[in-house]
């Protein structure tokens, strides 16, 4: 019978503390070739992780994060980081190398669009999409999965969080993560960023799986928690 | 238990009959279909009735007055027979044989066959439903495995006894009739031009442990079963050796007719698959029957190539 390097990527049976892994590297023509045969893992969330390890150098050159508390960043198992985003865009991306760098795991991100070719190629690297039940089930299967907050244009606060999403995360740590970029002015200079990762939310009290009101609570406790972390670090 | 096995002459009724013989608290086993089992069966009584004859099959399943019933007896479109057929016979089956269970009054528990189909892949739908993800079919084989599970659940709430539905990935395998397989194992394969959702596989033997787990453990109410991880269209045409036939557009209806006369009729059901992907959440079957060892949906599509080995028999063999 012909082996595979399969990523199973889904189940508690399976290994799941270290989904999200960085592998091993192999020779870029290994990859073609592989690629050509059919011969590549991809997970139930469209994802692609030999892809995503390909790419991540080439991101590399272009983004450079620091990161305060980089121990508070998960090594393995399943979290959410919150986070907040100016645009949208650019701070998942941030995160994602942030994350690699430090831990080593590869960082999914809710929030894939639902269009032909982009939605796609976003869920090919790392992206899921936008609903309370991919989020359940990406933790489920073991990954680590940043939430971005609402928008706020000029990064001054946390913006609102995805309250109708949260309920997917409930019984997950949730981590609030601040991401800026390092310029002056609030301006991402030659591609520089900080990340200060926060402690973990802790719930107030026992949180009921799938209850709207134990969710809307855990999101409220989170953006405080990004908010915490604006606030400490003197940017209004 | 005195277990009825609806469609025991498919790959899937038959493989759960012999899992049902091999345990000690099935006392007896007896299945009807419009064909044959397709393995050697040898404690499983078999009855040749095609579920379109209401009354012979009211008139057997009240004789034998099961106390459990496995309806595998939900036919998919050009599997084994054509959309139409396979619709009246899955309705007919599941009225006729669920609803004579239940009326004999000795029925304790039920497992019917289902499908992810019956999520739907429409817009605004997440990509990965878990069995909270309230059905909304798209194509007629997903509607067709959801009134299978709301006459059986309905049959189970007023009989007042579990009801699991099985909401299988589709089930491939180089020795399973299926259109998704033929599909797939044409020479060249027809795949979305521009996009490569992934979809999610089960092999045979896990969908028929899956099913006999659910019925001896008295499972209630819907359960995913998937293969691990996922592929997609593109990858499992590579992985079979085949050449991918990019189509978009107007395009798709070209390509079913010529698959068609290639010997591979495709359902909506299938083309949606291949279009827009079809996974689902499986974790909670892992866990309520203890399954281990799933087969990846990668290895179920490399299956799908790898013909079993003949062995021919020799002559003294043959005698003994």
């Amino acid at each position: 019978m012909t082996r595979l390097p399969v990523f199973t990527g889904q189940g508690p049976a399976e290994e799941p503390d270290d989904v999200d892994a960085v592998g091993a590297g192999t020779s870029l023509a290994a990859v073609v070739r592989n690629r050509i045969d059919g011969l590549y893992p991809i997970d139930p969330f469209g994802g692609d992780p030999q892809m995503q390890d390909v790419l991540a150098p080439l991101v590399r050159l272009g983004v450079h994060v620091r990161v305060t508390n980089p121990e508070l960043l998960p090594r393995s198992g399943p979290a959410v980081l919150i986070s907040n985003r100016g645009l949208g865009v650019v701070e998942p991306l941030v995160l994602a190398v942030a994350v690699r760098q430090i831990v080593g795991r590869r960082l999914r991100v809710l929030g894939a669009p639902e269009l032909p070719i982009l939605g796609d190629a976003v869920r090919r690297l790392g992206g899921i999409g936008y609903y309370a039940e991919d989020l359940g089930a990406v933790l489920r299967a073991g990954h680590l999965v940043a939430v971005p907050l609402g928008n706020t244009w000029l990064r001054t606060g946390a913006g609102e969080p995805p309250v109708g999403l949260i309920v997917g995360a409930l019984g997950f740590p949730v981590i609030p993560v601040l991401v800026r970029p390092a310029g002056p002015f609030g301006v991402p200079w030659w591609g520089r960023w900080n990340a200060t990762v926060g402690p973990p939310v802790e719930p107030d009290r026992a949180v009921a799986l799938d209850d709207p009101l134990s969710a809307a609570e855990l999101a409220e406790r989170a953006r405080a928690g990004v908010q915490a972390l604006i606030d400490g670090s003197g940017a209004r | 238990m005195r277990v009825l096995v609806t469609g025991m002459g498919g790959e899937l009724g038959t493989r759960v009959a012999q899992l049902l013989e091999a345990r000690d608290d099935v006392t007896e086993i007896v299945g009807v279909d419009f064909v044959p089992p397709r393995r050697r069966l040898h404690r499983a009584e078999f009855t040749r009735i095609d579920p379109r004859n209401r009354e012979k099959l009211v008139a057997f399943v009240t004789d034998f007055a099961p106390t459990a019933v496995a309806h595998v007896g939900v036919y998919e479109p050009h599997s084994r027979m054509s959309p139409r057929a396979a619709r009246e016979s899955t309705e007919a089956c599941t009225i006729a044989a669920l609803g004579a269970a239940a009326r004999t009054g000795r029925l304790d528990r039920m497992a019917v066959r289902s499908g992810l189909e019956v999520y739907g892949r429409g817009r605004g739908r997440p990509s990965v439903p878990d069995e909270h993800t309230p059905p909304s079919p798209t194509t007629p084989y997903g509607r067709e495995c959801l009134d299978v599970e709301v006459v059986a659940v309905g049959i189970g709430r007023r009989a007042d006894i579990p009801v699991a539905a099985l909401r299988h990935a589709p089930i491939v395998g180089s020795h399973v009739p299926s259109p998704l397989g033929r599909l797939l194992r044409l020479p060249v394969v027809p795949v979305p031009a521009f996009a490569d959702p992934p979809f999610a596989l089960l092999s045979l033997e896990d969908a028929s442990r899956s099913f006999v787990e659910a019925l001896c453990r008295g499972v209630d109410g819907p359960l995913n079963v998937v293969g691990s991880g996922a592929a997609t269209s593109w990858q499992a045409t590579r992985l079979g050796g085949r050449i991918p036939f990019p189509v978009f557009g107007p395009g798709w209806t070209a390509a079913i007719h010529a698959a068609e006369l290639a010997g591979a009729p495709v359902p909506p059901h299938v083309v949606e698959l291949i279009r827009k992907g079809r996974v689902a959440d499986g974790s909670k079957a892992l866990d309520v029957l203890e399954l281990t060892g799933v087969r990846p949906t990668q290895q179920v599509c490399v299956d799908l190539y790898e013909w079993a080995v003949i062995v021919p028999l020799r002559r003294d063999e043959a005698a003994a």
